[in-house]
């Protein structure tokens, strides 16, 4: 840019100068070109400060992690964008809600594709969630320092079992209707609270009116802001926990030389009255900056680009999916008449199996059997070994039992889809 | 933490007032605590209805010629069927005891569509997870003629109204 006449009026300069320096405000540093600046990008920028400014290569391996944690974060996104845009059709009333489903199916610009997409990244996000789980079970991924941010895991699975559970109830149609019957029942039958848990939860004796708009706030504000808040400790976690759990020679032994010139400060004696500097809170006796070999890479772009493609894929893949595939949506209620057989979504058709055979041990009993020992796994098993490594052999023991009990869960799953056809009876799929 | 710094470095004359101090403390706690849990616990009083809103549980259903005997009608809107044998007359609950599905009659009786709970003729479980028998409910004739059915009252299974 250079002006044919010399004499510059310093307003015409600002003017200029304008767009530049409104860019500069928001964005202090350049594209990076180096080290200096790379490092930059975690620290100055508030949507990438989350992540570290250096990042182990073992973290970045795609058959270690298969970025099913990113995954699950995107589809949550995903749900949190088309669920807010559903909102502004939505209404929850058992006269009006049906209704509205045939409205953004007729008339509402893209409503179809946005149902679509929330439905489908629902189930992906269950689906996804629950194989983050494994992976970070059959990594040995849970044990320490990582119990309590397992124990996060747990619970964001759970959280996003009640979310899809409250979202199938919206559309009001036939599912939905003998989805609460039957899960309110369920709750029911929890010991001492059971009844008042019901009581609360249908907003009174029977399924109606209440009953939707208590399982629609929970679905549009409750439950999305625990999980918001849960998924914020979890992501924290990762961080403070040391990145995500690697085998023990990713990293190899810092040599004897090195170990000599290594600074130790002395904050292995608490002392009181000591004041503390930065050292002496990191974990770790030796500052090890320069000391060790240096398995990390840069977060700019290495991390971020592997961050970028999971998103591109998970969105991409809803995308398709949503486009080939209409959300199902069943008859309207029929408070008079389930239909029959009366099939709850695929991943609480285990859970359908084993209420079929009894409702307090298969709605309550062996669920919480289940996550009780889910929480306290990494608090039971505490050998050290076998971290960082799919399917270790230190760890044969905890992974058959999980194999086990995931296998069983399908196995019902899969007669609960296949096999059980009118009145819940056993029939052959072929 | 000043608590902490005060009580090693506090001596023997210093007793009662850190002990003052500890118990300050713990009621500060216990207050800020017991709030919190009275803030709670009065989310859930305010979510619990006072009043509901449902179908009267006492109603008629038509009068006794309207069921001819050898009758078996399921009323779906009331949750109940309609039972004449002879001048016999009994209303039985057709919500399954299992999870509250409703039960749709069959040739043996009735049968859920949700778990596959199965009843006999006269409610009781004949297989399935349903942990108890159909309920039977009180049935009279009022002054009008007319049959009433009180589902709040649940009689013991087999005792029919004789016309």
């Amino acid at each position: 840019m250079s002006p044919a006449t010399p004499p510059k009026s310093p307003f015409l300069a600002t003017l200029m100068d304008l767009p530049k320096n409104v860019w500069r405000s928001i964005f202090r540093n350049p594209l990076p070109s180096n080290d200096l600046e790379r490092s930059a990008t975690s620290f100055t920028n508030f949507f990438l400060h989350i992540h570290p400014v250096k990042v182990h290569k073992h973290s970045l391996r795609p058959t270690y992690t298969f970025g099913l944690g990113l995954m699950s974060f995107f589809l949550f996104v995903i749900l949190i964008v088309t669920g807010i845009l559903l909102m502004f059709y939505y209404v929850p009333s058992t006269t009006q809600a049906y209704d509205r489903m045939l409205d953004l199916r007729g008339t509402v610009a893209f409503g179809t594709l946005l149902r679509n997409m929330h439905r489908w990244s629902a189930h992906g996000m269950v689906a996804v969630v629950f194989l983050h789980l494994c992976r970070v079970f059959l990594t040995g991924s849970y044990k320490k320092p990582r119990e309590f941010n397992w124990v996060v895991g747990v619970i964001l699975f759970l959280l996003t079992l009640f979310m899809s559970f409250t979202g199938y109830l919206l559309p009001w149609d036939q599912l939905a209707f003998w989805a609460i019957t039957v899960g309110t029942a369920i709750a029911g039958y929890a010991p001492i609270v059971g009844k008042d848990m019901q009581f609360l939860l249908m907003g009174g004796t029977s399924v109606g009116q209440e009953a939707l708009l208590r399982f629609y706030v929970l679905h549009v504000a409750v439950l999305p802001a625990i999980l918001t808040l849960m998924i914020a400790i979890h992501f924290w976690r990762i961080r403070k926990d040391g990145g995500l759990s690697r085998p023990d020679d990713a990293d190899p032994k810092p040599s004897l030389e090195a170990m000599e010139n290594a600074v130790a400060p002395k904050a292995s004696v608490p002392e009181p009255k000591k004041v503390y500097g930065f050292q002496g809170l990191v974990r770790g006796p030796l500052t090890k900056v320069g000391q060790v070999p240096d398995n990390t890479v840069f977060s700019w772009p290495n991390l971020f680009l592997a961050e970028l493609f999971t998103f591109v894929v998970t969105l991409s893949a809803i995308l398709v999916l949503s486009l080939l595939f209409n959300a199902p949506l069943e008859e309207p209620v029929n408070a008079l008449h389930p239909p029959n057989p009366a099939k709850a979504p695929w991943y609480f058709l285990g859970l359908q199996e084993m209420v079929s055979y009894s409702a307090f041990w298969g709605g309550i009993g062996v669920p919480t059997i289940f996550v009780l020992l889910l929480l306290a796994a990494p608090y039971l098993d505490r050998g050290p070994k076998g971290v960082g490594k799919w399917f270790s052999r230190d760890r044969l023991l905890a992974n058959t039992i999980f194999i086990t009990f995931v296998v069983a869960n399908i196995i019902f799953v899969i007669i609960g889809t296949f096999f059980r056809g009118a009145n819940w009876a056993f029939v052959t799929p072929w | 933490m000043a608590v902490n710094l005060k009580r090693s470095s506090g001596g023997d004359s210093d007793k009662g007032k850190t002990s003052r101090r500890r118990m300050l403390g713990w009621l500060t706690g216990a207050g800020l605590v017991g709030s919190a849990g009275l803030s709670a616990v009065s989310n859930f009083v305010f979510i619990r209805p006072r009043a509901t809103y449902g179908q009267p549980q006492r109603f008629s259903v038509g009068k006794p010629e309207d069921y001819p005997s050898g009758t078996r009608a399921v009323l779906a809107s009331r949750g109940i069927c309609i039972i004449r044998e002879g001048a016999r007359l009994a209303a039985i609950s057709t919500t399954c005891t299992h999870l509250g599905c409703t039960v749709g009659a069959a040739d043996t009786g009735f049968a859920c569509p949700c778990h596959g709970s199965r009843f006999d003729q006269d409610g009781n479980v004949t297989g399935g997870p349903a942990p108890r028998p159909l309920p039977w409910f009180q049935v009279t004739l009022a002054p009008n003629g007319e049959i009433e059915v009180d589902k709040d009252i649940e009689i013991t299974p087999g005792s029919y109204l004789t016309l």
